[in-house]
């Protein structure tokens, strides 16, 4: 028996997956597929973030049921969903549940009268009472080479324009000795990217107040054993909220060689009264202090962000600010979002009030903006080796696409098909808004299999 | 998410109303706000804790919207039903370190009161100025619990109170001071007429702390 399973939205959602992949191919004994129309379960994992995103689910599931006339299926929804989207999902999904509740999944199956490959060997479940229960199931990994592990679930900030809050509940942090034991592992086996992910990731340990660690803490432990392994390895963390942030977050990254000099930072306006307006509880100046903070101490780092157009009542002067503090921080991406009402979010109760078209130009404004300031950087990168992490073959025949420390993304051409997943050394040689493209140098790394790869990073020389 | 039993309702106004629930251990710091809905309804709100930290029940403070979805069905809850909440959350609070020696100016418009209203009954030595904004007289909520040199009341629509206008009039003819912390909450036009006026005398950013109602 096959399944199916569309993964939507952020990397928490398909770190989420990976797990639920597990459970469902390990105790309940499906098989993936590719083909959708070759599965018997089909499932989503969900984002709320935006209407659009979860159109998607509505439009899919309706698909899917047609298809019902013809077939045996079941459905089944997890991830982000708010509870009038729940609702509804209720009578068209088979199964909606809760990412925590995950380890009941099987039981729920078999209460369609469904007998799944290994229905009569499964014992009776045991009952999910938290989010501790879902972070120990360890993941299937989607990758063999770049992985996302969750060291912070839920929200606690209610910005009024967002619905995570009611979607992922409380801020809760996973016990610190899991998360630096699954990346020690996956150092070990000679992962080469790892991503941090937490709704704000940079509060780890804030709800276990003396308990636990806090974030620096966490990332200087990670930095020690990214040391103590000579892993060859990228260490990021997203995404992280303003108000958390620290210098001593910043002094921890410049120490360690594995923590990525590349911060995505939220900042979603770049006017004092929009972001009291978004209940972001920190100003612009608190802002500009971190900014200044990474540029001191880390000049070399690359910084995202995410901007909001439109937010209920920006005015163009209001907006003319978020385009200056674009202007000024100059970041190397920026994930732009024309603002969408969310029900529950405290905004969804305030008028919609600025103009759909409005929005579109805002956003086609500060597009602009983005590509005027990459494509200055991206060719101050010319003449430059950078070493990148290459994740797969390029649309462009005899390509190879990856990308820097900064995740700066880079094409480079080459014959040779066994670079996924390693780390090669590109001299740039031409630059777009976008990415760069690079001509490969040649070095050991380049010309070695797999297995002496693994062998060089065990006995600590670099990778 | 928590049941708590209610024990008691008050009504302040028509459409005004503080429920009082059982605690059931729940530990916040006064100006934090919970999640509150009703059992079998998916429809959660947040409300600003009314209570002081040391009292032995929690208590909310609600304004019926019309037609809302959540806050008509809360008015009309009686004791020994429940409500279901989540929290506490939010990071609107007094400076930990200093809020026993800070001079603070509270600011609020309507049931924007209510985080004041908390800090206020949790520590009573608190050195502090309420300007309190509303339409009407019989919106100055439960004021005998200030201090009555210390609550000022801004009525725009009856001739009342202890000044006849908005309170970003009040600020304008009768500005607090430089040496004080601002805290302002309720509605945004507001929050932002005050701002700029703060922002005119100097005040800098780091003395204004502010939370959006609507």
């Amino acid at each position: 028996m096959k399944y199916h399973l569309i993964t939507l939205g952020c990397q928490m959602n398909i770190s989420d997956s990976e797990r639920i992949k597990k459970v469902i191919e390990t105790r309940m004994g499906y098989e993936w597929t590719d083909h959708e129309e070759e599965a018997s379960l089909l499932g989503m994992v969900a984002c709320s973030v935006r209407q659009k995103a979860i159109d998607k689910v509505y439009n899919k599931i309706h698909t899917w049921n047609r298809r019902k006339d013809r077939k045996n299926l079941i459905t089944i929804l997890s991830g982000c969903v708010l509870p009038a989207d729940k609702e509804k999902f209720l009578k068209l999904f088979d199964i909606v549940f809760d990412i925590s509740e995950l380890n009941q999944l099987p039981e729920m199956i078999s209460h369609y009268g469904v007998n799944t490959p290994l229905g009569v060997l499964s014992r009776e479940s045991e009952l999910f009472n938290s989010i501790h229960e879902f972070w120990h199931i360890t993941p299937n990994y989607n990758s063999t080479f770049e992985a996302f592990v969750p060291i912070q679930n839920g929200c606690d900030k209610f910005c009024t324009f967002c619905a995570v809050p009611y979607t992922r509940g409380r801020e809760v942090s996973r016990p610190s000795e899991e998360i630096l034991e699954e990346v020690r592992s996956l150092m070990l086996r000679g992962y080469k990217s790892v991503t941090l992910l937490g709704q704000n990731v940079n509060s780890y340990g804030l709800d276990k107040k003396s308990q636990e660690i806090h974030f620096p803490e966490l990332l200087e432990r990670i930095g020690q054993i990214g040391d103590e392994t000579g892993a060859g390895c990228w260490v990021y963390f997203t995404s992280p909220h303003p108000r958390d942030m620290t210098d001593e977050v910043i002094d921890v990254i410049a120490r360690y060689r594995v923590l990525a000099s590349q911060i995505h930072l939220p900042v979603q306006s770049g006017d004092e009264k929009m972001l009291i307006r978004m209940n972001r509880k920190h100003s612009l100046e608190k802002y500009m202090q971190i900014i200044q903070k990474i540029r001191r101490t880390l000049p070399e780092a690359t910084i995202f962000t995410d901007i909001i157009v439109g937010f209920t009542g920006e005015t163009d002067e209001q907006f003319e600010n978020s385009r200056l503090l674009m202007e000024q921080v100059k970041f190397n991406m920026a994930y732009i979002a024309k603002y969408s009402q969310r029900p529950g979010a405290a905004s969804s109760r305030w008028a919609d009030d600025v103009p759909h078209e409005i929005k579109k130009e805002r956003l086609e404004i500060l597009s602009l903006e983005l590509r005027k300031h990459t494509r200055i950087y991206n060719k101050g990168l010319i003449g430059k080796k950078l070493r990148i992490l290459v994740t797969g073959k390029d649309r462009k025949p005899g390509y190879f696409t990856g990308y820097t420390e900064g995740r700066i993304i880079a094409r480079f051409q080459s014959d040779n098909e066994n670079l996924t997943g390693r780390f090669v050394d590109l001299e740039i040689i031409s630059a777009a808004e976008l990415s760069i493209e690079g001509k490969l140098i040649p070095s050991t790394e380049n010309l070695l299999t797999d297995e002496a790869n693994h062998f060089i990073q065990n006995i600590g020389l670099p990778a | 998410m928590e049941h708590h039993a209610i024990t008691g309702i008050r009504h302040l106004t028509d459409h005004t109303f503080v429920i009082r629930f059982d605690r059931k251990g729940l530990v916040f710091r006064a100006g934090q706000h919970l999640l509150a809905g009703l059992e079998n309804q998916n429809k959660f709100r947040e409300y600003s804790i009314y209570s002081g930290e040391n009292d032995p029940f929690l208590e909310i403070l609600i304004r019926e919207v019309a037609e809302g979805q959540v806050s008509p069905s809360l008015k009309s809850l009686q004791p020994g039903h429940h409500l279901i909440i989540d929290g506490p959350m939010g990071v609107f609070n007094l400076d930990p370190k200093t809020f026993l020696t800070d001079k603070i100016c509270f600011v609020a418009t309507g049931t924007g009161i209510a985080p004041f209203h908390s800090m206020v009954r949790s520590y009573p030595d608190l050195n502090y100025r309420m300007i309190h904004g509303v339409k009407y007289e019989n919106e100055q909520y439960e004021n005998v619990d200030y201090q009555s040199d210390r609550y000022i009341s801004c009525i725009s629509k009856d001739p009342s109170g202890n000044f006849h206008g908005r309170v970003t009039d009040y600020l304008r003819s009768n500005f607090p001071g430089t040496m004080m912390k601002y805290y302002l909450c309720g509605n945004f036009s507001m929050i932002r007429e005050v701002f700029d006026i703060l922002s005119e005398k100097g005040i800098p950013r780091t003395q204004i702390h502010t939370e959006v109602y609507f």
